[in-house]
């Protein structure tokens, strides 16, 4: 465990989830392990329905699993969901395929939010994420008045504002052109290194994929396949 | 905190301002329909404690309550009977006749008083254009010659024609309305009004505030509504001299078959009255506002329908279910903020809209009626956000977000 402390930002032992219900409930993670290193940049791939989402959900404690542990910081992710929305709320940062910004704030107000939320009154870090991502001058502009490459910059700039330890991204390019895809991929190899914050990234692009550190493949709600 | 709430409010301005207006719908109702019932019963109250008196004497055969009180009561003689058992104690005895009569489109209390009393009816207002009517008594001195002078003692049934009757030089047929019958009707001094099926002159206005809205002779109130007995009014007023203990000047003054109350006890004479539309208005306004709340209830619940996406995005970021239940009570507090403020105005509007279009009614918009109508939006929006904020929490994030 000592070693896992060090080395370790998330462990993900023996994973079982399934979802649906009656005849229509569906084993999407089975018996699925997983370690991601502490400031790495790990790339999930695997086709569609795999699991790789979910198994992103499940690691963003989004959801629990119905078996298995997480390993959080090492500290043991509790079944409960307020302990689960506590460590989220501190440790990890998201960043969705569809941004997911609040459109009826503007982009500050969407960075300020996350704060709030976390408890955090951060004076100024709006502002200085938004500049760090040379999203500056459409601080007061809301996401629909922004394209769709400044809209999945700002969803990373909200995901970094709290400084969390693991930034968690589910396609992050799946709405981007290539031009706009490449400059995010930049942008989050960057974060990564120049922040030392640790990315886990599901993609379905090699291109992408390519950017990580490391690239584990799932089939079949498994892992089955890693590069390392 | 609160500007989340209030972009969703903005952001959504038709449906904030349905909302708002939906409150405020419920809270003008409430402040507006107790201001018209309890203002139109105050103002009369008010009235009758305008008068320069302390007691009123009435048949104790009529109970407890008097303010259906009318016509042909109480004998005359009364009045030197009290006079002679007070004494010192008793200032000043004042009978009135009480009638209905139709002015303006209205039944109203008509008092007829001697013009010597007429001052104590009216606390000492006077008249404001014209005259009082019959100023020299000349109906009163009349009548009584008619009568062979001994008033109280005649029998005499008298036939006295309308001619006579209309004549005049008699002034028997004269009104003294108020301001605001006045007002109400269109009438000017020198009109001639038909009213109790005789045809009266309007010979005087005087100031709002008095006991009734319009006055006649007593003498021929008594002739004409009481059966040409004019030795019997309705009920009397006893001015005590000062200092008064109107309360405890009753049992020394009350004697067989008169029943004393201070002229104070007619406020809750009408409201014990008046109990049971109090009873209907309060229930009407408290449907009306839980209308209102199951509107705003229907709004947040759908609101919360659709923002389960923003809702999801939230608690990705770790927002606990507290602060998911302080968003939509927050809104629904703007919401009733905002109705509470459109109803207060709106119900300043209504009052004036009601009072300018109906003279005669009163709508008292009172602090403490603002109040309990704000602790009402209050509780309401507390109660009309728990279910949809209770809903928020239940969201499930991974659901909402996947809708994507």
């Amino acid at each position: 465990m000592s070693e896992s402390k060090n080395k370790n930002i998330l462990l993900a032992r023996d994973l079982h989830k399934s979802l649906g219900r009656g005849a229509a409930k569906v084993h999407v993670l089975r018996s699925l392990d997983l370690t991601v290193r502490r400031g790495e940049f790990l790339a999930i791939m695997g086709p569609s329905g795999c699991g790789k989402s979910t198994l992103l959900h499940v690691l963003g404690l989004m959801t629990g699993p119905d078996e298995g542990r997480i390993v959080l910081d090492s500290r043991e992710v509790p079944d409960d969901e307020p302990s689960r929305t506590l460590l989220r709320r501190r440790h990890i940062g998201f960043v969705f395929q569809r941004f997911n910004l609040l459109g009826v704030l503007n982009a500050a107000d969407n960075i300020r939010i996350s704060l709030r939320v976390r408890g955090l009154e951060m004076d100024g870090r709006a502002e200085q994420v938004l500049d760090q991502l040379h999203l500056a001058d459409l601080a007061r502009r809301k996401p629909a008045q922004m394209s769709m490459g400044q809209q999945q910059r700002l969803a990373v700039a909200r995901a970094l504002a709290h400084n969390p330890e693991l930034i968690l991204a589910d396609e992050p390019t799946g709405n981007l052109d290539s031009d706009n895809a490449k400059r995010l991929l930049e942008l989050l190899r960057q974060v990564n290194r120049q922040e030392t914050q640790t990315i886990v990234m599901v993609t379905h692009s090699a291109t992408a994929a390519e950017t990580a550190d490391r690239i584990v493949r799932m089939a079949d709600g498994k892992i089955v396949d890693t590069n390392v | 905190m609160g500007y989340l709430p209030l972009a969703n409010i903005l952001h959504h301005k038709l449906r904030s301002v349905l909302s708002a207006l939906g409150i405020g719908i419920g809270i003008c109702m409430l402040v507006t329909l107790s201001g018209l019932a309890r203002g139109s019963l105050a103002e009369v109250a008010d009235r009758w404690e305008s008068v320069d008196a302390d007691l009123i004497a009435y048949p104790d055969i009529w109970g407890e309550n008097i303010t259906t009180l009318a016509g042909v009561a109480l004998s005359d003689r009364y009045a030197a009977k009290i006079s002679e058992t007070g004494g010192e104690a008793v200032e000043n005895v004042v009978p009135v006749f009480l009638w209905q009569m139709k002015l303006a489109g209205q039944d109203h209390m008509v008092a007829g008083v001697d013009p010597r009393d007429w001052e104590v009816l009216t606390g000492g207002r006077g008249i404001e254009r014209g005259r009082l009517f019959d100023p020299q008594g000349r109906f009163s001195a009349w009548i009584q010659q008619r009568l062979g002078g001994d008033v109280e003692n005649s029998d005499e049934v008298i036939d006295i024609t309308p001619a006579e009757l209309a004549d005049p030089d008699h002034c028997g047929l004269e009104l003294v309305i108020d301001s605001r019958l006045a007002a109400a009707g269109s009438y000017a001094v020198g009109d001639t009004v038909t009213a109790a099926n005789h045809e009266w002159k309007i010979v005087g206005v005087t100031p709002v505030g008095g006991m009734a809205r319009a006055y006649i002779p007593r003498r021929c109130a008594q002739f004409l509504f009481g059966g040409a007995d004019i030795t019997k009014s309705t009920l009397m007023f006893i001015k005590l001299t000062a200092p008064a203990d109107p309360a405890g000047a009753i049992p020394k003054l009350r004697t067989a078959g008169l029943q004393m109350a201070p002229l104070s006890q007619y406020r809750r004479m009408l409201e014990q009255k008046f109990a049971v539309m109090f009873r209907y208005v309060d229930a009407v306004n408290a449907i009306t506002l839980i209308v209102a709340f199951l509107f705003i209830m229907i709004t947040l619940h759908t609101m919360v329908l659709q923002r389960q996406r923003d809702i999801a995005i939230l608690r990705s970021c770790g927002a606990s279910n507290g602060f998911i239940l302080r968003q939509v009570l927050t809104e629904s507090a703007m919401l009733t903020a905002g109705g509470a403020f459109i109803g207060v105005a709106g119900s300043f509007g209504a009052a004036w809209a009601i009072e300018a279009a109906r003279p005669l009614l009163t709508v008292s918009i009172t602090f403490e009626w603002i109040v309990i109508a704000m602790a009402a939006g209050a509780v309401g929006a507390l109660i009309s956000g728990l279910y949809p904020g209770w809903e928020a929490t239940r969201v499930d994030m991974v659901e909402a977000l996947a809708w994507e």
